[in-house]
This record gives structure tokens, C-alpha cells and sequence, in this order.
């Protein structure tokens, strides 16, 4: 097969799988709490900048993993304690204050960092031959990683007792209350395990993307793109957003430019809101 | 005109009856003058926006040199007052401001480095009236009377670097990328009429939004397939970086060369050592040049602003020239009259950071580093004097 077509058919891929991990937070988030976190890209960028900093001390690139998971973690629990609890069921509140949230935090990386670039160095440098056409590495890993997460993500959500109870929670609040689930700790988990998704999908792309506190706005718009398009809160529809969001824009931006590509996307996501703002997979 | 300044006038005007009618503007302009006598500049800076990030660096290099005229007598005998404004703005927005500098601080002068859009919005606001020194990397061509041009054009930037890459490295093609807006459709315009000079081929031209959330790989993918010799970049901040990052790594960077037209330090270190080879960039400045005169200015910036100063570009730097090119304008113009500013810039002669310069055709014959990244370092391979730049307006 022609190499050149088997590259932009991984990049297809690529941009597929990091799309569904990077908005996979936002899913989590939305689907069981029915909070739309506008913060998403900043807790991203709080990742990267995990990444950077754990590379920046010497330390070997996992070690931002462990990190990441820490500091989003925590930030998640005390947002969720301090500004999401008193908000639930009140979704255009909550659009505001995470939208605050979001500002807050960019410009906390701004006074923390200021506004010039920082890079990650590539953990796995080089191409590897797939196919017949050299490919970077990393990005292979990554394609694989984001399918390992995704996929044992929504495994544990439908086979763990926990995943159960948050099921349970998510039916019905007061019937799971009533039969003894903790339902304000389950969806302070909930909140921070959707900020730490986001903590490790930035620790992911930091080797890749530029680094700076303005970082988070580029992503959160796609993930919001994909939910939209997938049907918010269901697993499927969460691939399916993130397939037809990152393949059409890598498809389109393959056969003509960059310009069709995000064109493309618009036009694809204002036809679902207007015509079918349930998306593929409506609850 | 401000209502504060009008209203003791018109106190007074009322007191002295109708009488006084013919004499107000004289008495309005005397009171302006004998109450301010500092020479003011309102310099337009990236304050906020996406290139927020030179804005201190600009500042702390302006009042650097401010400091330095006033304390060698300032201009014209007249102490230099910068009255820093936003120039990050929409273009409207800085033309409300140009016209609030000129009727309510009444300055001298101004003096801007941001982009284009708001160049073009003050140029219609202010039609010459004050001189106004842009000082940026620019697309060239600006004409407007009494707008004076130092920073660097395509030709000064391009014409070293292609016909470096053209005898040292053989270049015979060339593959176009760049933000879709005037600076990369402009700067690659002439562009193409070098690479043509040069014997060499452009292969294709393409554009991304600006502003737009981009990614690279397709883009990056194409130029795999192309296999030009050189890739000339015309992408700006995070999205020049991104490409650089991809580019490295899908492993191009081994067989192709690429040349930038908006690489300076900040940009360099998002791009990072793993993905800076073969990279080149021609500038009037880089912070690294192992010049006696930017020792000299270093020094003093260092010791003015301590280990917290903004770090040092071009961008940022071009303030410093233009707060020390009005100076040399205004002492030999004898004031800021928009004709005699006009008369003397021709062929006047002003310090930089870096080697003198000469202004002609109020665009500026200036010195230029080809440099080869190293690193997240510029490395200084070869030194162009007096390279010119290619817009000559008329009187």
C-alpha cells in the first residue's frame, strides 16, 4: 500500500484515540453527574505542566503519571467539595463556575509560570516501521495506551461493584442513598477521577503539543465537539463522537487542508445540535 | 479634547465675554504646553491577547532606553514620558486609544509594536499628524506618511537565508507553510519571487487558520510525501511550535531543512532541543549575540530590572530601537513636524542594540543574523551588514 496513504489513515487513528482519552473526563463527568465541566482543558494543562515538571527535576517521564494523578486528584476533590456540591442539578450554574474555574486556573499557571513556552522532551523519540511507512512511536503508544484506557475504563464502569453503585447513584440519587450508597462521596470520586482523566491525558499529549497556560482552550472545545456528537454520557457514543469528530477533521485536513478540517467539524457539529441534539447515542 | 481640559476654557471664556472668542484655541494650546513640558511617546505594546507574552519584555526595554536619553538631557531638551497602551487589542479598540493619547494626553509621539491589523487602525486614526514609529517584524510595504518602519521585512529575512540555503545547502525546493493572514501570505509572496531569483522551485503553499485549535500531522504527512528540500515556516507562537514538535517528530527533520520566519527565543524553547535540528532563523537580533553593544545593553538591562527582567527577543528589544530612533529623528527634524521628520529620516543614521543602522525610504537598512538552532540556542552562522529592505517609500 502506498506509504503516504498509510500515514494519514494512522493519523486518522491518532487523532481518533487521543480524542476519546482527552475527552474521555469530560464524558465521566457529564454523563454520570451531569456537570459540564468547562475546566476540562485546564486540568489538561495542569497534566502537561506535571509532565514538565517531573522531567524538568530529573525524574523519569512516568513519574509524571503518579503526579498528575495527585495534583488533579486533589484539585478535583476540593473543586467538587467547595464549588460542584452546592451546584448539582443546576447545570447552567455550573457552566458558569467551572467557566470561572477555568479562568482561575489558567491564570494561576500564568502567575506559577508565566506565559512563555515550555517543552516536554519526547519520552520515546524516533519512527518505527509499521506498514511499510515510519511512523513516530510515540504516537503509536499513545494510540494503544488510549485504547487500553477507554476500553478498561467502561469495562470496570459495567463489571465492578463500584462501577454498580455509581450506576445505582446515577438511576436514582435517593433510592441509592436510601439502600446505604454513599452518594456525595461516590460523586466526589466521580468529579475527581474526570479531573484525573483529563491530569493523565495531559501528561500524555505534553511531549507533543505546545506547553503554556492557554494550552487547555484547544482541547475542550473537541472533547465538547465529541460528547455532543456521541450522545452525552453513554460509552459508545463517547468513541463514536471522538470517530466522527477526529476522522472527519483528520480525513478532511488530509484530502484538501487544515481550513476544511476545522470548517468541517463546525458544519458536522452544528448539524447534530440542531438536528439531533440527542446525538448517536441518546440516553 | 477631554471635558477636563475644556472646562476651566470655558470658565473663562464665559468671564471674558465674547471678546475672548477669537483667542480661546491660543490660550487652550498655551495651557497644554506650559503645563507638560516631558516629551511624550505613547507606545502601543501587546499588553493582553496572544502575544501578551513580549509585552513586558517591550516595556522594560522602552524605559531602558528613556532612561537612558533623559539622563543625557532627554529630547530636544524635553524629558521622555512613555505612556504605555494596550496594542493587543482589536484593531478599533487601539484606534480609540490613538485618538485619546493624541487629544487628551497629547503626545509627541507614537510608537507601537503589535501587528499589522492594528498598524493599518492607527495609521487611518492618526493620518500622520504625530510621527509613529512601528517597530515589529512586518510584511514590509507600509507608506503612510510619517509612519517609520524599523523592523525586519521579508527581503532582510529572506533574501540572506534562501541564498545561504541555496549555495551552502543546494536548496532547490521549497515547500510554503504558514497562518492564514497578511504577515505569511505577504512574507511568502516575496518569498517566492527570492526562491525564483535563486534558481529554486516552490512545491506547494498551504495555510492553517489562525486561532484555530491545529494539529499537524496531515499537514506534516504531505510534506513527507513532497520532499522539498527546505520547509519555509510562516506559522506564528503555539501553532509554530506544534508543527516544529510533529515535524521532528514523524522524523523529517533528518532529511529537511527548515527556515522560520517568526523564530525567536520563546518560540524556540516550546519547540525544544528534540526537535530543533536544522532550523534556521534571520533576525536583527538574538538575545545570545556575542556583540560588544549587546553586551553593553544587557549589562544595563540586567542591572536595571535584576534577575526578575523579562526575557530578552527580538520582539521586545524593537522597542528599545524605537524609543532610540525617535530620538535621533526628533533632534535632527528639530521637533515633530510630520515634514521635517519626513525630510530627515532619509538617510538618518541611529544606534541599535546591535551595528548602526540607516534609514531609507523610512524603512531601515539594518544588520542581520542568519542563525542555525542548536539546541534551544541560535547559533550565529553568518553576518549580513546593511542588508536593505526592500519597501523604499517616496517623500
Amino acid at each position: 500500500m502506498d506509504p503516504i496513504l498509510v500515514t494519514q489513515g494512522l493519523n486518522l487513528v491518532f487523532a481518533v484515540a487521543v480524542l476519546a482519552v482527552l475527552a474521555l473526563g469530560l464524558a465521566v463527568v457529564f454523563g454520570l453527574l451531569g456537570v459540564l465541566n468547562l475546566a476540562h482543558g485546564e486540568f489538561i494543562m495542569v497534566g502537561a505542566y506535571c509532565a514538565w515538571a517531573t522531567t524538568a527535576a530529573g525524574l523519569p517521564y512516568v513519574a509524571a503519571i503518579p503526579l498528575a494523578i495527585a495534583v488533579c486528584g486533589g484539585l478535583g476533590l476540593t473543586v467538587e467539595r467547595w464549588l460542584i456540591r452546592p451546584l448539582y442539578r443546576r447545570p447552567f450554574d455550573t457552566l458558569v463556575a467551572t467557566w470561572g474555574l477555568s479562568l482561575l486556573l489558567r491564570k494561576a499557571a500564568e502567575a506559577a509560570f508565566g506565559l512563555s513556552f515550555r517543552n516536554v522532551a519526547m519520552p520515546l523519540p524516533g519512527t518505527v516501521r509499521v506498514l511499510g511507512t515510519d511512523y513516530p512511536g510515540y504516537r503509536l503508544l499513545l494510540i494503544a495506551i488510549s485504547a487500553a484506557i477507554v476500553g478498561g475504563l467502561m469495562l470496570w464502569y459495567r463489571r465492578s461493584r463500584t462501577g454498580l453503585r455509581i450506576r445505582a447513584m446515577v438511576g436514582n440519587p435517593d433510592l441509592a442513598q436510601a439502600v446505604g450508597i454513599r452518594a456525595t462521596r461516590l460523586a466526589a470520586g466521580t468529579f475527581a477521577a474526570g479531573t484525573c482523566l483529563a491530569g493523565l491525558g495531559g501528561v500524555m499529549i505534553a511531549p507533543l503539543v505546545p506547553l503554556q497556560p492557554l494550552m487547555g482552550l484547544d482541547f475542550v472545545l473537541r472533547s465538547f465537539f465529541a460528547l455532543v456528537i456521541g450522545g452525552l454520557g453513554s460509552a459508545v457514543g463517547l468513541f463514536a463522537g471522538s470517530a466522527v469528530i477526529g476522522g472527519v477533521d483528520s480525513l478532511v485536513s488530509a484530502l484538501l487542508d487544515a481550513t476544511w478540517g476545522y470548517f468541517a467539524v463546525l458544519v458536522v457539529a452544528i448539524l447534530f445540535l440542531w438536528r439531533r441534539p440527542g446525538g448517536l447515542f441518546a440516553r | 479634547m477631554s471635558m477636563g481640559n475644556l472646562t476651566p476654557t470655558r470658565r473663562r471664556l464665559l468671564a471674558g465675554g465674547a471678546a475672548a472668542f477669537g483667542a480661546a484655541p491660543a490660550i487652550l494650546s498655551g495651557i497644554a504646553r506650559a503645563a507638560d513640558k516631558d516629551f511624550k511617546i505613547g507606545i502601543f505594546l501587546p499588553l493582553s491577547g496572544p502575544a501578551a507574552l513580549f509585552g513586558p519584555t517591550g516595556r522594560a526595554c522602552a524605559e531602558l532606553a528613556a532612561d537612558e536619553i533623559n539622563k543625557a538631557g532627554g529630547i530636544l531638551g524635553r524629558q521622555v514620558r512613555l505612556l504605555p497602551t494596550d496594542g493587543g487589542t482589536a484593531p478599533a479598540e487601539a484606534a480609540k486609544s490613538a485618538v485619546r493619547l493624541m487629544l487628551e494626553e497629547k503626545v509627541d509621539m507614537l510608537l507601537g509594536s503589535h501587528d499589522s491589523a492594528v498598524r493599518g487602525a492607527i495609521a487611518t486614526t492618526v493620518k500622520g499628524k504625530v510621527p509613529y514609529v512601528y517597530t515589529p517584524v512586518y510584511e514590509g510595504g507600509e507608506c503612510s506618511p510619517n509612519i517609520y518602519c524599523l523592523g525586519e521585512t521579508p527581503d532582510q529575512q529572506g533574501g540572506p537565508a534562501i541564498g545561504w540555503l541555496a549555495t551552502e545547502r543546494k536548496a532547490r525546493t521549497y515547500y510554503l507553510i504558514g497562518n492564514d493572514y497578511g504577515w505569511p501570505r505577504k512574507t511568502n509572496e516575496r518569498a517566492r519571487r527570492l526562491i525564483a531569483d535563486q534558481g529554486g522551485s516552490v512545491i506547494a503553499e498551504e495555510y492553517l487558520p489562525l486561532g484555530a485549535p491545529n494539529k499537524f500531522e496531515e499537514a506534516v504527512t504531505r510534506i513527507k510525501a513532497a520532499r522539498p528540500d527546505v520547509v519555509l515556516i510562516t506559522l506564528v507562537g503555539a501553532d509554530n511550535v506544534n508543527f516544529n514538535r510533529t515535524f521532528a517528530g514523524f522524523g523529517l527533520d533528518r532529511d529537511i531543512a527548515r527556515f522560520a520566519f517568526l523564530l525567536e527565543e520563546n518560540t524556540l524553547a516550546g519547540i525544544g532541543a528534540d526537535a530543533s535540528r536544522e532550523l534556521y532563523a534571520c533576525m536583527g537580533y538574538f538575545a545570545d549575540l556575542d556583540w560588544p553593544t549587546n553586551r553593553q545593553f544587557k549589562a544595563a538591562y540586567a542591572a536595571k530590572f535584576g534577575d526578575k527582567a523579562p526575557a530578552l527577543s527580538t520582539i521586545g528589544v524593537d522597542s528599545f530601537t524605537g524609543i532610540k530612533f525617535a530620538r535621533a529623528l526628533v533632534e535632527k527634524a528639530k521637533g515633530t513636524d510630520a515634514r521635517a521628520c519626513m525630510a530627515a529620516s532619509e538617510g538618518l543614521r541611529f544606534d541599535t542594540v546591535t551595528a548602526p543602522a540607516i534609514m531609507r525610504g523610512r524603512h531601515v537598512d539594518k544588520t542581520m543574523f542568519l542563525a542555525r538552532c542548536q539546541g534551544t540556542k541560535f547559533e550565529v552562522i553568518k553576518t549580513f551588514g546593511f542588508v536593505p529592505s526592500g519597501t523604499a517609500c517616496g517623500a
